[in-house]
Parts: C-alpha cells; sequence; structure tokens
C-alpha cells in the first residue's frame, strides 16, 4: 500500500507545482511533466508487480461519520490502474511539447492541476470500496475531465462540446446513484458487498440502470453522442486520456455491478451483447463518413466500446450456459481489448493531435502528403491504424482473436445462444472490414498522396516529446501482437475475478495459439526480409525514374483532382442507408452560362438525431410549460422557500 | 517433407494454372491462344525491366507491395494440400490467415491511395466495399464448418478423415458452401463477373486500376501475388471439393491437381460466358454470396449434426 500512496502523492505534487512556478513557463512544463511521469511510471510497476500475487488490499480512512474513504484492490483494479498510469505517463509526456502557448500559462497550470486529479480521480474509481468513495471520485473524475475539455474556451463550439459532454456524464451519473439508491435500500450498507441474496427482478433493475448509467460514460450507442464532441473540442492529450482511459471507467463499472451480483440472467446477456454489436457496426460506419479527423477517432471509440461490450455479452452469455470456454474467451478479449485499445487510440490521438498542431486545420480534406514531412508522425500512425484494424502482427488482432473464439464457443450451445453468437461473429468480421476501409481512407488521403493546401506541404514534424509517447506506444502495439502470450496472462489475472468460484486451469490449455502467433509473426518477418532482399537485387544495377502519377495521358494533374475521403467513403455508407441520414445541399444549374455550384453532403447520426427529436424536443415541451413557476420575482422566490420550509416541518 | 515439395511445385506453378484459365478463354473465343508458358515470360521480361516512380508516392508505395506478396506467402502455408499436413498450423489460424490477407489488402490499398491519382482512388474504395463483403461471406462459411469439426484450423477441416468434403455421405449442404466460396474467389480475385481483368478503361477497373503505377520489378511481384492470391483460394475450394482415395493414397495428389485443374477451368469458363455486373449490381451479387453461405449453415445446423 505504500507505494500506492506515494505514486498518489507524486502524481499530485506534479499537479500542484505549477501554481508555484507558473511564472516561468518551461520550468513549469519541465516539473510537472517530470513528477506526474515519474508518478505514473511507479503506478504501471508497482501494478504490474502486484499482479502476481493475489492478495486483496483493504483500507478504509475515516474521514467523517459519513464520509469514509474505503479502497479496495484485487486484479481487476490493478489491471485498470495499469490501463491508467501507462496512458497517463505517455499522455504527459506528450502534452510537454504540445501545451506550447506561453501566454496561456495560468491556463496550463491550471490544466496540469486539473490533469492530475483527473489520473488519480481516476485511480479511486477503480479502487472504491464504498458507494461513498466511488460517487465521490466519479464525481471528481466527470467535473475535472470537464474543465479540462473547455481548455480552449475562447470557442463557442468548444463551451458547447463540452456542455453537451457535462450533459450526458451527469445523466448517467444520474442512472449509476439511482442503481446505487436501490442497492443501498436493499443491502443497508453504504460498502460494495456481495448482492447476490437480494431478489432477481432486482438485481436486473440495479443491472440495467447502472448499465446505462456506465454505459454512457463508455459511449456506446446510442449515449455516444457526446464523444464526437467532447473529443475534437479538448486538447490531444487529453482525447488520448479521454477516450484510451476514461471511458473504460464505464467497462470497469460494468465488470463491478456484474461480479456483485453474481448475476446469471440469460436475457442481460443479449441485451448486452446486441448493445454490443450494433455500438461496434454502426460505431464505424459514422467513422467513415467523418473528415474531422478527431471526430473519426472518437467515433471510432464507439466502434471498439462496442467490441468491448461483445465480448462481454459472450463472456455472461458462457457464464449462464455454464461453458467455461466461452465464458473466458469472451471475458478475457474484452479485458485485453480495454487494454489494447487504450493502447492504439491514445497513439491515433496523439498522432491526430501531432498532425492538427502542424497544419492547423482538423479536416483530412485538406491535408495529403504527410508522410513525406512528418515521417514518425505518419509512421506511428500508421501503426495505430493497423492495430486498430484488427489486424495481424499487432495488438488490436490478438483481443479481436479471442473474442473470435469465445463467439465460436457459442455454436455448441442452444439455438439461441447459437443465433447470438453468429451475430456476434459477422459484426466481428463487418466491423474488421469496415475499419480497413475508414483506416486506408484516412492513411490515403490524409498522409499519403499530395499535399492539398499550404499549410499541409508547410508542415514540420512535431517536437522530439510528442514523437517519444508515439513511438513507445506504437512498439507496445507490436509487442503485443507478436508476443501475445505475456500479456494474455496479466488479462487472465484481470478475468479471474470476474468468475464466481475460482477456477484453476493452466494457460496452455487456452491460449496455446499465443506461442504459434509469435512464431508464426517472425516466420512472416523472415520472409518479408527475402523479398526485400530480391527486391534489392532486382534494382541493383538499375536507375528509377520519376515521373508523375498516370493519369490517363492528362499531363497536368492537380492536387484537387485526388480522391476525396467522402467519394472514397460514399458507397459504403450508402449500403448502411437506413442507418445513417444524409443531409445533402445542392444548388443546381439553372443558367445559361453557369456561375460556380457546390455540393454540400454530410451524413448524420440517426442516434443524435432522434434523441433531439424525440427525447430533447419533448422535454423542452413539458419545461416550456414550467416557466412560469420562473419569473424573476425575487420576492415569490423567497415565497417558494417559505412554503417548502412550512411543508418540511409538516413532514419531519 | 512430402507437403514442402508439394507447397513448393503448387507455388512454381501457380503462373502456368494461371494461363489455363487465358487458354480457355482464348478457346471460347476461337482463338488459338498464347503459349501456356506465357506468365512465366511475362515475369522475367518485367524483372528485367527497372522501374517508374510517380513523383507523388512516399515510401509506402514501395514497400506495400512486397507486404502483401508476404501475407499471401505466409497464409498459403497453412493450406493442407491434398490432405497432406500443413507446414504451419493452430486452432484459429483460419481467423489469422483470413486477417492476415487483410493486412495485405490494407497496403495493396494505400499503395494505391499514395500516387494521388483519382483512378486509383476509385479503385481502391470499391475495392474496400466489395472485399468487406466477400469477407462476411467467408465468415459464414467457417461458422458452417464448425459444425463439422469444433476447431478453428485449416488443417483440421481438410486433413485426413474426410470430415469436411463434399463426397462424404452427410455432407450434402457442402455443395452450397462450395458454391459461395466460388464465388467469394471470384471477388477476392477481380474476376469476372465482378471486375474485369482484361478491361482496358481505368474507370471500370477495380483491381487493375489499383495497380497503374506500378512497373517493372515492382508489377512482377503483384503479379506473383495475384498467381498466389487466386492458388490460396482455389486451393481452398479444391480441399472441399476434391474426391479423396482413402487415407494416404498417391491418387489424392493426382486427384487434388486434377480438380485444381478443374476449378480453374471453370473461372476460365465462368469468365467466358459472362459479362461483368454493373458496379451498382456487385453488392447485391455478394449479399447473395452471404445469404448463400448462410442457408447452407441453417441446414446444416438443422440436419448434418
Amino acid at each position: 500500500m505504500g507505494i500506492f500512496k506515494l505514486t498518489i502523492f507524486i502524481i499530485l505534487i506534479g499537479g500542484l507545482i505549477p501554481f508555484a512556478t507558473y511564472k516561468n513557463f518551461s520550468l513549469m512544463k519541465i516539473l510537472s511533466v517530470l513528477f506526474i511521469s515519474l508518478g505514473s511510471l511507479m503506478g504501471v510497476i508497482d501494478s504490474l508487480f502486484k499482479l502476481n500475487n493475489k492478495e486483496i488490499y483493504n483500507v478504509t480512512y475515516k474521514l467523517s461519520d459519513i464520509f469514509i474513504v474505503a479502497l479496495s484492490i484485487n486484479n481487476l483494479t490493478k489491471f485498470f490502474m495499469i490501463i491508467i498510469y501507462l496512458i497517463s505517463f505517455f499522455s504527459v509526456i506528450y502534452s510537454f511539447h504540445y501545451l506550447n502557448d506561453s501566454s496561456k500559462a495560468l491556463r496550463t497550470a491550471l490544466s496540469y492541476f486539473l490533469y492530475s486529479l483527473l489520473i488519480i480521480s481516476m485511480i479511486f474509481v477503480v479502487s472504491a470500496n464504498n458507494i461513498i468513495t466511488f460517487i465521490f471520485s466519479w464525481e471528481v473524475m466527470s467535473l475535472t475531465s470537464y474543465f479540462l475539455v473547455i481548455y480552449n474556451y475562447e470557442d463557442f463550439e468548444t463551451i458547447k462540446s463540452g456542455y453537451i459532454y457535462l450533459i450526458f456524464t451527469h445523466i448517467g451519473a444520474m442512472f449509476i446513484y439511482s442503481a446505487f439508491g436501490i442497492m443501498f435500500a436493499y443491502t443497508n450498507s453504504l460498502n460494495f458487498i456481495n448482492l447476490s441474496l437480494i431478489p432477481l427482478n432486482i438485481k436486473t433493475l440495479i443491472f440495467i440502470l447502472s448499465f446505462i448509467g456506465f454505459a454512457s460514460k463508455a459511449g456506446l450507442f446510442p449515449l455516444h453522442i457526446w464523444l464526437p464532441y467532447a473529443h475534437p473540442a479538448a486538447p490531444s492529450h487529453i482525447s488520448a486520456i479521454m477516450s484510451g482511459v476514461m471511458i473504460k471507467m464505464g467497462i470497469y463499472g460494468i465488470l463491478k455491478i456484474y461480479t456483485m451480483l453474481e448475476f446469471n440472467s440469460i436475457i442481460t446477456g443479449y441485451t448486452v451483447l446486441a448493445f454490443g454489436v450494433i455500438s461496434g457496426v454502426l460505431g464505424v460506419v459514422y467513422a467513415l463518413g467523418q473528415s474531422d479527423l478527431k471526430k473519426l477517432l472518437a467515433y471510432h471509440s464507439v466502434e471498439n466500446i462496442g467490441i468491448i461490450i461483445t465480448g462481454i455479452g459472450i463472456g455472461m452469455i458462457g457464464q449462464y450456459e455454464k461453458n467455461f470456454a466461452m465464458a473466458l474467451f469472451g471475458f478475457t478479449g474484452a479485458i485485453l481489448h480495454t487494454l489494447n485499445h487504450s493502447i492504439f487510440k491514445s497513439l491515433l490521438f496523439f498522432g491526430a493531435g501531432s498532425v492538427i498542431h502542424n497544419t492547423k486545420n482538423r479536416s483530412i480534406e485538406q491535408m495529403g502528403g504527410l508522410l513525406k514531412n512528418m515521417k514518425v508522425s505518419g509512421l506511428t500512425f500508421l501503426v495505430g491504424s493497423l492495430a486498430i484494424t484488427g489486424l495481424p502482427m499487432f495488438n488490436g488482432f490478438i483481443s479481436e482473436l479471442i473474442i473470435y473464439f469465445g463467439s465460436f464457443q457459442g455454436l455448441k450451445q442452444l439455438p439461441l445462444t447459437q443465433f447470438a453468437s453468429i451475430i456476434a461473429i459477422i459484426s466481428l468480421a463487418v466491423v474488421g472490414g469496415l475499419a480497413l476501409a475508414c483506416f486506408t481512407k484516412v492513411i490515403g488521403v490524409a498522409f499519403l498522396g499530395e499535399p492539398r493546401n499550404d499549410n499541409t506541404s508547410n508542415a514540420k514534424e512535431s517536437g522530439i516529446f510528442m514523437l517519444i509517447p508515439m513511438i513507445g506506444l506504437s512498439l507496445i502495439c507490436l509487442t503485443i501482437g507478436v508476443f501475445p502470450k505475456y500479456f494474455i496472462k496479466i488479462a487472465l489475472y484481470g478475468t479471474e475475478t470476474l468468475f464466481l468460484n475460482s477456477i484453476d486451469f493452466h494457460i496452455n490449455d487456452y491460449f496455446n495459439f499465443s506461442t504459434s502467433i509469435t512464431n508464426i509473426s517472425l516466420l512472416f518477418f523472415l520472409i518479408l526480409t527475402i523479398l526485400f532482399t530480391l527486391k534489392y537485387f532486382c534494382y541493383k544495377t538499375k536507375k528509377i525514374h520519376n515521373t508523375s502519377t498516370w493519369s490517363c495521358g492528362f499531363s497536368k494533374p492537380t492536387t484537387r483532382m485526388q480522391y476525396t475521403d467522402f467519394s472514397y467513403a460514399f458507397s459504403i455508407i450508402k449500403f448502411y442507408k437506413p442507418f445513417v441520414l444524409f443531409k445533402s445541399d445542392y444548388k443546381k444549374i439553372d443558367k445559361i452560362f453557369p456561375n460556380k455550384i457546390e455540393y454540400h453532403l454530410e451524413y448524420l447520426d440517426i442516434a443524435e438525431k432522434y434523441i433531439i427529436q424525440n427525447i430533447a424536443k419533448f422535454l423542452d415541451l413539458f419545461f416550456e410549460k414550467l416557466r412560469w413557476i420562473q419569473h424573476g420575482n425575487i420576492h415569490i422566490y423567497i415565497g417558494y422557500i417559505l412554503i417548502v420550509l412550512i411543508i418540511l416541518l409538516l413532514l419531519i | 517433407m512430402k507437403s514442402l515439395i508439394l507447397f513448393l511445385t503448387l507455388i512454381v506453378l501457380a503462373p502456368l494454372f494461371s494461363a489455363i484459365m487465358l487458354k480457355i478463354k482464348a478457346f471460347f473465343a476461337g482463338k488459338k491462344g498464347i503459349p501456356l508458358l506465357i506468365n512465366y515470360y511475362t515475369l522475367i521480361k518485367l524483372i528485367q525491366k527497372t522501374s517508374v516512380y510517380s513523383i507523388s508516392t512516399s515510401q509506402i508505395f514501395q514497400v506495400g507491395y512486397l507486404i502483401t506478396l508476404a501475407t499471401t506467402l505466409t497464409s498459403l502455408l497453412f493450406l493442407p494440400f491434398s490432405g497432406l499436413p500443413p507446414l504451419l498450423s493452430f486452432n484459429g489460424d483460419i481467423i489469422f490467415v483470413l486477417y492476415l490477407m487483410s493486412l495485405g489488402k490494407f497496403f495493396t490499398l494505400i499503395s494505391a491511395m499514395d500516387t494521388g491519382s483519382s483512378f486509383e482512388g476509385l479503385g481502391a474504395s470499391r475495392e474496400a466495399f466489395f472485399s468487406f463483403l466477400a469477407e462476411s461471406a467467408f465468415f459464414m462459411v467457417i461458422i458452417s464448418f464448425f459444425w463439422f469439426d469444433e476447431k478453428l484450423s485449416i488443417a483440421s477441416y481438410f486433413m485426413a478423415n474426410n470430415k469436411i468434403n463434399v463426397w462424404n455421405n452427410y455432407n450434402f449442404p457442402l455443395p452450397l458452401v462450395g458454391i459461395s466460396l466460388f464465388l467469394i474467389l471470384l471477388t477476392e480475385n477481380s474476376r469476372v463477373p465482378i471486375d474485369d481483368p482484361a478491361t482496358h478503361l481505368e474507370l471500370t477497373m477495380i483491381h487493375e486500376v489499383m495497380i497503374l503505377d506500378h512497373s517493372g520489378p515492382a508489377l512482377a511481384f503483384i503479379y506473383i501475388n495475384s498467381y498466389l492470391k487466386l492458388l490460396f483460394f482455389s486451393s481452398f475450394l479444391t480441399l472441399l471439393l476434391f474426391p479423396r482415395f482413402g487415407l494416404d493414397n498417391k491418387w489424392n495428389i493426382a486427384s487434388f491437381y486434377i480438380t485444381l485443374i478443374c476449378i480453374y477451368i471453370s473461372i476460365g469458363i465462368t469468365e467466358s460466358i459472362m459479362a461483368r455486373f454493373k458496379l451498382n449490381k456487385v453488392p447485391k451479387f455478394l449479399v447473395i454470396t452471404f445469404s448463400l453461405a448462410t442457408f447452407a449453415t441453417i441446414i446444416i445446423m438443422g440436419f448434418a449434426r
């Protein structure tokens, strides 16, 4: 426990130092980054070492009669702590060159303080052992992240996005708190204790309420609307933390409630799976339609959360059906994908931040050819893309493969489960294929080809401290992809916590493919080397000519003739037409000598549209009717207070 | 050892098999046709030449095709040719192989986008679209196989005891799967009716347009890749279709070769008697492929258990 406290203390110092030193901008950044990264690194190493012993650490501090801080650190907690500290480590290093506007010194100082609070609050969320601690740290997490999102608060869009985020996070919190309320009513205890004895219908209610709440934090369809707003608005290292780590708190919450309830119900398993599948497919379809780089990545978070939830759903069904292998694969896949997603998604956000920082725009329509000037950012972004697409040799593949295994196990069960498994397998395949289309689009349009404007062609590589985290994370992606065995083991420590009765099995019984993948990956690299040698000999004595791209004999191509991201994705999105709404604006040619014509196409998110159209409009109408209560006359307001007091007096 | 020899022979013969297709097409057109060794001549000619790179391209363009070729070669190592044990195998390799092919596709697509040409973007977009549909159909095929063999390994599907083979008595839904696989083969290898490898208009091409800017040895590598990819898919189909004569029978190999050649011939016949589809009809074709595999799965779920 000592190192645990020390880690938090160091991170907190890293957050407080900037207030003392903000007059000297670089000193402030150096000290803050140093302390926070040191603390985070210690956290990663500490949690990694502690994973081995199955001991559960329990701590309680009694701050007052009601406010008791209770922490409990089990293996699942440690696993999530690794994720939090790891991404925090890279993210804070990245911020050193990213937050480089010395005129905003005080704001940057505040940002470091909030950053450290965010990290600490997330640590407390995953280790909380009573309702009070959990709610308190959950609120701190939500609020600090809100303030971090509105770093550029001069921009109206940023404020609006922050506001949307705030609303969603608090609606989600309301659901979670109501679930806790029911829990308290039935157990009369504020501690997170085993709830297996309460009636099944109450269990279901608690699970549904908390699932909605945590899903809105995790960004599951249709509660994902805040993600595509908040991520682009936030600074990139904050997007990385939010998308890589903070939304995983929702996943943690779902797993936590699931274990606490000892809950076995097939219907919820199917429901969770269905939400995962829908979220996965629609997330990637919407991502395809985006040309704002960070918005696109935000939708990919929806997709990956969908994959994780699919894994959890498979695990829950497996648990119910007493199919051990299915449950094991489902949960392990989901947990490993949580780690993997946090790694490659932060990598991609770092890359996006680096690109946006240097080209000064967010739309990939304006980019092009960035790989030539920004080699490191481009190549690391490529690694991230390969990983998120789930291609072999990279980490995303490993967790997706495990979830595939789990889904295939479901084919051995009853017909309904077979059907669910088939849906899961096909949707995973579809998600993989669409993600490939989406990231070939991003890489092809933004990083390859010719620059589409001057800002892009003059873009320079980012500072070294922005590149180090990207290189580090790419190497981790490759390491997990090629040597998955150790990482599967780490994920298994987390999975063990989820099983109701402790289990004993050997990793090789189920995960013997991991060594084969290592060997085959190495063989693949060997084949690649041989091919490179062959290529070298083919070209050894020859002179290579350079000319412009073949355009059917046309000799003066311009950069505007390149294929655009909209046309690249259009036919695929049209395939999903009922789920994607098109908004096009086309000024027709109406004169003999036509003026400049314009065509504007936008894809709308159905969740956003229908939530606004049905729920928000309805609420608006309802509250419109209550407008008369708020009229501005202070003496009547005082009258309200009086009336309430009288009523309360009568009641109590 | 036998497997290794078979693997190497097949790889060396792959261009010849593709030439058989051309011969068939020439026969249907009433022509004498090009010599059977034409593909080897083309490869030798290309390797002797040098390359022209577009000034728009980056290094991706120069390594993309090598990575694609490496993925196809690695995938081929997993196939149990003629029922003999494959060189590589593990539980889950079928998913690995499909994703490995996606890795190759990823690099083909981004190499195409690297040239900054509008034509190549067009081709890349189409390829991305059609291949994700074909891939889902392939996954449906794997699901249908799961009822015969509760493993996810190509070797265990097709090796030894005749589990998954159309000539087995209880496998009556398998011809449906076979048809579905044949249609997937046509899609993934950009054959008629999805794509015409012999077309001469850039706007209508899919795969050919993506490799427009490759030349010389690079193009040779790409051709080798396309021969091998076709070999992979047709061998996979052959393993499902070829009649076997008991365990470890040397006639197995002959039967394997004959079936393989028959599949190439049937691709040639398809190409000769059909015109390519309009592009907006291709998704429908692929959905039919998917439905066919689904239908087969349902029948297998019901009866063949």
